[in-house]
């Protein structure tokens, strides 16, 4: 943990220790008992919003169940504080798992409107199911909270809301700061890259889902014991905008920003009360300002100062550099890999843009794929890369079928692959970008991820280590610390090799990697290549370019209109007469230049 | 058999109003690929500003053109304030969350000059019920799903007819690809705001004498058109008409046979399914990935 988070954390727990003390009266501390429970609810929301970049606007849908979940536990079965937590957790995370579930056909705005429709499902099944809620009523009578048959005082239960609090906002940063906050981040950047190193989006997004619904889950039960009365007017859309405002104000992805938020929206209401009639319009209004004069939110906006005034250094300390010996590892598996494709063909609608494809990737050559514009390279790669599902037709590395299986699990047998448009997580450094290629292979969990256990800190160093040492490969140890996006473009291409080649495949598959470079970076591509397919990756090279072809490759496949026309040599390929017709048009076409070599 | 033709009947009327809504909500996304999330809030100042018109002594016609015409201007005030500056973004809240502040304010303004209460608009359309095979309704419940049908229609001919409707859809094809054909493409998506916003406001004039208006109406209208839009397909003008009709004539079924609260439980989970089975949309067209 930086020294800045571990000062951060201490003067939060000094705030939750020195309030109760100062708090000259009961409605204070209720207010302040109140922003605890708002501030649980925007923690948790931040994991989905600002790691995972998705946007939820039926928060309060889940901060209902919870209430209502403990509420009723409560109230019907006699249940205990924690008890009641827990059965709202339980519930919470439940319905956390539905409403990901959605994320796996849509995003973005689709995905805000579903999360509304929820909040609005929710908060009628309230009304609808009276028998058990109480209806518009609501439920009134919810007993003071207790642990373990010993009523809390006041005091007591504030003691609880507070250590909350401060464990889900530590166990919220250790989550960011280990594989599953990058994972997010990743998916959240490129979906795309993120699976091809291996990365399961699906699991992701269903993680950061959940861990948004506990936390409001538990909140809604600290509420119900809070406020010993709920009814469905509680929880409504202007609710769940709040909680993601909290964010957004605060700080998206910032560790103590959902905090701040929630403090700033718990009591500005109270300050608003003076506006009377214009309270609402000034909310509005502060919500408007929020949006143009700090999108980052205020601690994302503190953060970015920092660095203009101070900017970090652009390259490694010392103590990297040292791991950067490393340099590139040999293949994980020993042996060099094969890749046999039969009969592979793609369909789409009636075009078919690959028509029983047959290639193979002899165990650590370097064999070029090549042909005219609309030949089926692209589909090619993406239909081996588990982009799209091939019609007909198998695929296999070493004899293990990887025909049907999806992108991340195919780059978790080794099959690494590069972007013809580059797709790097920009907004991670360039060092973060190869530690995300090579996190597929840690295999600590998420209780040694909140928890901070020694395992994770090894498994962390070694990847480390790992990546500095790539990133000294592909000479980029200079930018390690800049964002991705900064770079130019010819170094953009290299750090997709390095991030490739942290998942230690068996196959690096790189899709036109030459494209836009200059002849000097081109140069330097060719012995990159050279070095990994030594170090016994196999390699696949889809390129235009014909001097890098004939400098690297060992065989040379042609492909056009979705037909593999010739696979030799590259000596032998270049005088293939098919391939020149493919290229230059049929001989007979333009009689001048009848003379191919038969 | 009468109660069946009396819900379809007016389920077509508030079907009718979903439809307008969600066509606005089809023009805005087809050129930005963002919408006005304040969009409800349009139909309410259609609304409410009609009936402050009436009030203040206008004749109908006049009241409703005119607070047809200030929910327009509205709609290209709003798309030069809060949506432009963050079309650029990649992710979608800048907008969205200016858009709902913008919504917040607009609602907030007119409970102030309009009051907390509902009032409804009186028109010539509702001055007795008309009687159809023993269903009783009003002449403007008939007119709204009409009105929805023309206007579907009328857009389908812009579109393909004038200059202004054809670079409407080169924008929504390729916004680079239009502007270095000539196309302001500042001007086109606020036109296209503009022009939701008039079919938003005078789905609000429209409603307004059948339900009540008041401040608080458009937030729910608004959510439940841009849910007909998501049903329908966003992409397709004739599909989010007929999602539309038929979403208000289910709602009303449901509410006749079950319960209000009922009603809004099926309409939403209907949204979610729908989304679930069909992710454009029942009519709306398959975006393909390409890396």
């Amino acid at each position: 943990m930086s020294r800045l988070h571990a000062l951060g954390f201490l003067a939060l727990a000094a705030l939750l220790v020195a309030v109760p003390l100062t708090a000259d009266n009961e409605y204070e501390l209720r207010l302040f008992m109140l922003f605890l429970i708002y501030g649980l609810i925007a923690v948790g929301l931040n994991v989905l919003v600002g790691l995972t970049g998705l946007v939820s606007l039926g928060q309060a849908g889940v901060f209902a169940l919870g209430s209502y979940a403990g509420a009723i536990l409560a109230v019907r079965l006699g249940a205990d504080l924690i008890t009641a937590s827990l059965g709202a957790a339980a519930i919470a995370a439940i319905f956390g798992v539905a409403l990901a579930y959605p994320t796996v056909r849509v995003r973005g705005v689709y995905l805000a409107v579903v999360t509304i429709a929820f909040g609005i499902i929710v908060e009628n099944v309230a009304i609808e199911w009276s028998a058990l809620t109480g209806g518009t009523t609501g439920l009134s009578g919810i007993p003071t909270p207790n642990v373990f048959g010993y009523e809390l005082s006041g005091y007591g239960f504030y003691g609880v809301l507070a250590a909350t609090l401060l464990l889900a906002t530590l166990a919220a940063h250790n989550l960011k700061d280990s594989r599953y906050g990058r994972a997010m981040l990743a998916v959240s950047q490129s979906e795309i890259a993120a699976r091809s190193l291996g990365i399961d989006a699906t699991a992701m997004r269903i993680l950061a889902f959940v861990a948004a619904a506990v936390t409001a889950g538990v909140a809604g039960a600290f509420y119900s014991f809070l406020n010993a009365y709920i009814s469905p007017d509680i929880f409504t859309f202007s609710d769940s905008v709040r909680f993601l405002l909290m964010v957004i104000l605060g700080g998206a992805a910032t560790t103590f920003g959902p905090v701040l938020g929630a403090f700033v929206l718990t009591y500005l209401p109270e300050y608003l009360q003076d506006f009377q009639l214009w309270q609402k319009f000034a909310y509005g209004a502060l919500l408007l300002t929020v949006m143009f004069v700090l999108p980052r939110g205020v601690l994302g906006t503190a953060g970015f100062v920092l660095k203009r005034l101070r900017p970090p250094a652009r390259g490694l300390s010392a103590a990297d550099m040292e791991m950067a010996r490393v340099g590139l590892p040999a293949a994980a598996r020993g042996a060099t890999a094969e890749l046999v494709t039969q009969g592979l063909t793609v369909r789409f609608g009636g075009l078919t843009a690959l028509s029983a494809a047959n290639l193979r990737v002899k165990g650590g050559e370097i064999h070029a794929l090549i042909g005219p514009n609309g030949a089926g390279k692209s589909t090619f790669v993406n239909a081996i890369s588990g982009v799209y599902q091939p019609s007909e037709g198998a695929f296999g590395i070493d004899g293990e079928d990887l025909t049907g299986k999806r992108q991340h699990q195919i780059a978790r047998l080794g099959l690494s692959r590069t972007f013809q448009n580059t797709e790097l997580f920009g907004d991670l450094t360039v060092l973060e970008n190869v530690l995300v290629g090579g996190q597929s292979r840690l295999s600590y969990g998420l209780a040694d991820a909140l928890l901070r256990t020694p395992r994770r800190r090894r498994e962390e160093r070694d990847l480390r280590a790992a990546a500095v040492g790539l990133l000294a490969f592909v000479d980029l140890t200079d930018h390690a610390k800049e964002a991705a996006r900064h770079l130019p473009f010819g170094l953009q291409r290299r750090l997709e090799i390095a991030r490739a080649l942290a998942a230690r495949p068996r196959l690096l598959l790189l899709d036109e990697p030459a494209a836009g470079l200059t002849t000097q970076e081109i140069g330097s591509l060719a012995d990159m290549i050279r070095k990994v397919a030594a170090a016994g990756v196999s390699v696949l090279l889809i390129e235009h370019h014909v001097d890098l072809i004939m400098a690297v490759a060992d065989t040379v496949t042609v492909l056009d209109y979705g037909q593999v026309i010739a696979s030799d040599r590259p000596g032998v390929v270049q005088n293939d007469p098919r391939v020149i017709e493919a290229y230059f048009g049929s001989p007979v076409a333009h009689g001048d230049f009848a003379e191919v070599p038969a | 058999m009468t109660t069946i033709l009396q819900y379809t009947l007016s389920g077509l009327a508030i079907g009718g109003v979903y439809a307008l809504v969600a066509l606005g909500f089809h023009i805005m996304w087809s050129t930005a690929k963002a919408v006005n999330f304040a969009h409800g809030d349009t139909l309410m100042i259609g609304a409410v500003l009609a009936v402050m018109g009436v009030d203040a002594g206008m004749p109908v016609w006049l009241a409703c053109g005119l607070s047809i015409l200030a929910g327009g201007a509205f709609g290209v005030a709003l798309e030069r304030i809060a949506v432009r500056p963050f079309t650029a973004e990649a992710n979608s809240i800048g907008w969205m969350l200016s858009t709902i502040a913008i919504g917040i304010m607009a609602e907030s303004l007119a409970t102030m000059q309009f009051g907390g209460f509902s009032r409804a608009l009186h028109s010539p359309g509702v001055d007795r019920p008309l009687n159809v095979f023993g269903a009783g309704v009003y002449a403007q419940e008939l007119l709204i799903p009409a009105v929805a049908v023309a206007l579907t229609l009328g857009l389908g001919l812009m579109q393909k007819r004038t200059l202004i409707g054809r670079a409407m859809r080169a924008v929504a094809h390729d916004k680079r690809a239009a502007a270095l054909m000539g196309v302001n493409v500042g001007r086109i998506v606020a036109i296209s705001f503009g022009l939701s916003a008039l079919l938003g406001a005078g789905a609000g004039v429209l409603v307004a004498p059948v339900i009540q208006a008041s401040a608080t109406m458009g937030v729910l209208l608004g959510l439940k058109g841009f849910a007909v839009a998501i049903i329908g397909g966003i992409t397709s003008a004739p599909g989010v008409l007929v999602a539309g009709l038929l979403f208000g004539v289910l709602e009303k079924f449901v509410e006749g046979y079950i319960s209000t609260a009922a009603r809004e439980i099926v309409a939403f989970s209907v949204m979610i399914a729908v989304l679930l089975v069909f992710p454009q949309g029942l009519f709306g067209k398959r975006e393909t990935v390409k890396v």
